[in-house]
């Protein structure tokens, strides 16, 4: 065997011992410890994810297909295959969990075991279907997610996590029948769910042909898919869902379920309906709505991690953009602000959960001129702003950049000019946040506030270094995938 | 043969409509056990015997007595409840909307595709059943094992009176 036949087969086995291990040790070592076990985790997806990403190209791999105990030589066996797209993803899972754990240190503190054994079947569904090639076993895998999903939002119990939850579990399961349903009308039509089957049968030109049942299919897997990522106007459970649950599993949320729940699923769709302009328009669309309303809903926001989770509504709007402009310039845009996305959302949440720890409040008219007195909080959230807003250098002008020239150069300049107006959009309702909550008088009862320490206070560093970084050094990744030949 | 198929087609439309029109919600919860076990016949007929197996005995069985015990043990007044949804009444026709859209999206899509599926016979059927499951579809296999476990998990969270771990 090879090295990278261990180290791809990681990504499902990793979580499946974890369970294991934090179910089979008596409860008060697996209290001690569960934490811990999540952050080794985390980085060992870290670690896999950046190792076959180098090591496809020594094996002069495109893609590397593999399996998990049984024979990949049966005619029509299924196969798991991970490439430079879904490992770009899978290295994002990591560092979002990793970052949930640091948060989750400070913020929960019952309840640990059941945390970290729904968590870990989180990242087998997400793992999961990142590395499936047949549209079915995706469905059970964004499945797995989404039960995980629901009992992480609901997992204390409390009077909003509860309706948060369930608001999300009825969009949920709409989007399970609409996906179901879709594939049911695919399969019809192609008689496989083989993403190389579908993308044949495609190119042959059947898909372009008046076949109703086809086109249904595909109106209901976007749909579905467009639920679960919180596209407008799908988008109704998603800031319920991330205000009522804990820090740690709203920066899960919004830092990577949706993606991968929901926008990994479109990349998919649209490029196995490579070639058929309807979908690509309907993408542009959603995501130019998704990016305006988004942003204007945000605007009207007082609680600091609803206007975070408007703002996922209208980020996730952007990578849509990306998808729907197509070619590989629009797939990177939109793969790069899935990262960029997952690491200044995470800053914002760590930021929330820092003030909501000091202050005991996330109402952000209580707030005022805080930045005096939680100077790492108020550095930290201002990146993420100065990110997310697309301001140069930071690592979100890029993704931006690259999103708005893949569709200046694919012809659709009226959606490019929509996409470089909105960024004041954004610049707007986080200058209202940022002016509300960190500048301005301190109000008396915030007078012996302090910054927040431990692991939330290095979360908050680590997560600026790199959007800083990330930004100066984004360049010379562009030059590597050029040599690489993948741009 | 068909007859069965166009009898069970009916009696599930009826059944299903029965379902958001009746205002007892455990006659509501009979109503949907009747409309999966007459698709868990047509798709017997139609040559799914597996699938059909599985419709009779999860949806119309499991489902139908976790649905029946959850109203039998909430406490909520009927009455009340229904005083509740009193002005939801606006969108009583959505259903009879959308039954009559699938009804013609149905044979709109038909009479252009003619792609109804031929029947397979049930041995032939089991075979391929045995054969796909276990040759071939491996990952789902994988993916179902941690839904059971990620469902057991739920349970044992939102239903365990102490938590303190």
């Amino acid at each position: 065997m090879r090295v990278i036949d261990y180290i791809t087969v990681s990504f499902l086995v990793v979580p499946i011992i974890i369970i294991l291990i934090n179910n089979l040790l008596s409860k008060h070592i697996a209290k001690r410890i569960s934490f811990y076990l999540v952050g080794a985790a985390a980085v060992l997806q870290i670690a896999a994810s950046v190792a076959d990403f180098f090591l496809l190209p020594y094996y002069k791999l495109h893609e590397y297909k593999f399996t998990l105990l049984w024979n990949i030589d049966n005619p029509d066996s299924e196969y798991f295959a991970v490439n430079s797209l879904s490992l770009v993803i899978l290295f994002c899972i990591g560092f979002v969990t990793f970052i949930s754990v640091l948060i989750a240190k400070h913020t929960i503190d019952r309840k640990k075991v059941s945390y970290v054994n729904l968590l870990m079947t989180l990242i087998f569904g997400m793992n999961g279907m990142l590395i499936v090639t047949d549209l079915f076993s995706l469905y059970v895998f964004l499945e797995i997610v989404g039960i995980s999903s629901f009992v992480l939002i609901a997992l204390f119990k409390s009077e909003t996590g509860l309706e948060g939850s369930f608001k999300y579990l009825v969009m949920s399961s709409l989007a399970s029948i609409f996906v179901l349903t879709g594939l049911a009308f695919v399969f019809m039509h192609v008689g496989s769910l083989q993403y190389e089957n579908i993308s044949k049968y495609i190119l042959s030109g059947h898909g372009s042909s008046r076949l109703y049942l086809m086109y249904a299919g595909m109106i209901l897997l976007i749909a579905g898919f467009a639920t679960k990522s919180g596209a407008v106007p799908f988008h109704s459970w998603l800031p319920d869902a991330h205000q009522s649950a804990d820090t740690a599993i709203s920066v899960l949320l919004s830092g990577i379920v949706i993606k991968v729940a929901g926008v990994y699923g479109l990349i998919i769709l649209s490029r196995l309906f490579d070639g058929i302009p309807a979908v690509n328009l309907t993408l542009l669309v959603m995501g130019t709505v998704s990016i305006i309303v988004g942003a204007l809903l945000a605007l009207k926001q007082d609680h600091f991690k609803r206007i975070v989770a408007y703002s996922s509504v209208s980020q996730v709007g952007y990578m849509l953009l990306g998808v729907g402009a197509g070619g590989t310039l629009g797939l990177l845009g939109a793969v790069t602000h899935i990262f960029n996305h997952a690491t200044f959302k995470c800053t914002l949440f760590s930021n929330a959960a820092a003030l909501h720890e000091q202050t005991g409040t996330l109402d952000i008219n209580d707030m005022g001129g805080l930045h005096e007195k939680m100077p790492v909080t108020g550095f930290s959230s201002v990146t993420a702003f100065l990110s997310t807003a697309g301001i140069p250098p930071f690592s979100g002008f890029w993704s931006k950049l690259l999103i708005v020239m893949a569709l200046w150069m694919n012809d659709f300049k009226v959606f490019a000019g929509i996409a470089l107006f909105s960024s004041i959009f954004t610049a707007s309702y986080f200058l209202r946040l940022q002016k509300k909550v960190f500048f301005g008088k301190v109000p008396n009862k915030y007078e012996y506030v302090k910054e927040i320490g431990g692991s939330i206070k290095y979360a908050e560093i680590f997560l600026t270094i790199i959007m800083i970084a990330v930004g100066l050094a984004f360049p010379l990744a562009l030059l590597y995938l050029k040599g690489r030949g993948i741009l | 043969m068909e007859a069965i198929i166009y009898i069970c087609l009916g009696f599930m439309l009826i059944c299903s409509f029965l379902v958001v029109r009746i205002k007892s919600m455990l006659k509501s919860a009979v109503a949907l056990a009747a409309a999966s076990a007459a698709l868990g016949i047509i798709m017997y007929v139609l040559g799914s015997a597996w699938a059909a197996l599985i419709e009779i005995s999860v949806c119309s069985g499991l489902v139908t007595v976790i649905f029946i015990s959850a109203i039998s043990l909430s406490n909520t007044d009927k009455k009340e409840l229904q005083k509740l949804y009193e002005d939801k009444k606006r969108m009583a026709y959505l259903p009879v909307v959308l039954i009559i859209g699938g009804i013609i999206f149905i044979f709109v899509a038909l009479s252009t595709d003619s792609l109804l599926p031929q029947a397979v016979s049930v041995a032939q059927e089991i075979d391929n059943f045995r054969e796909v499951l276990w040759n071939n579809r491996q990952a789902d296999i994988w993916a179902q094992a941690i839904v059971i476990i990620a469902g057991a998990i739920a349970v044992t969270v939102l239903f365990k009176e102490k938590d303190t771990i």
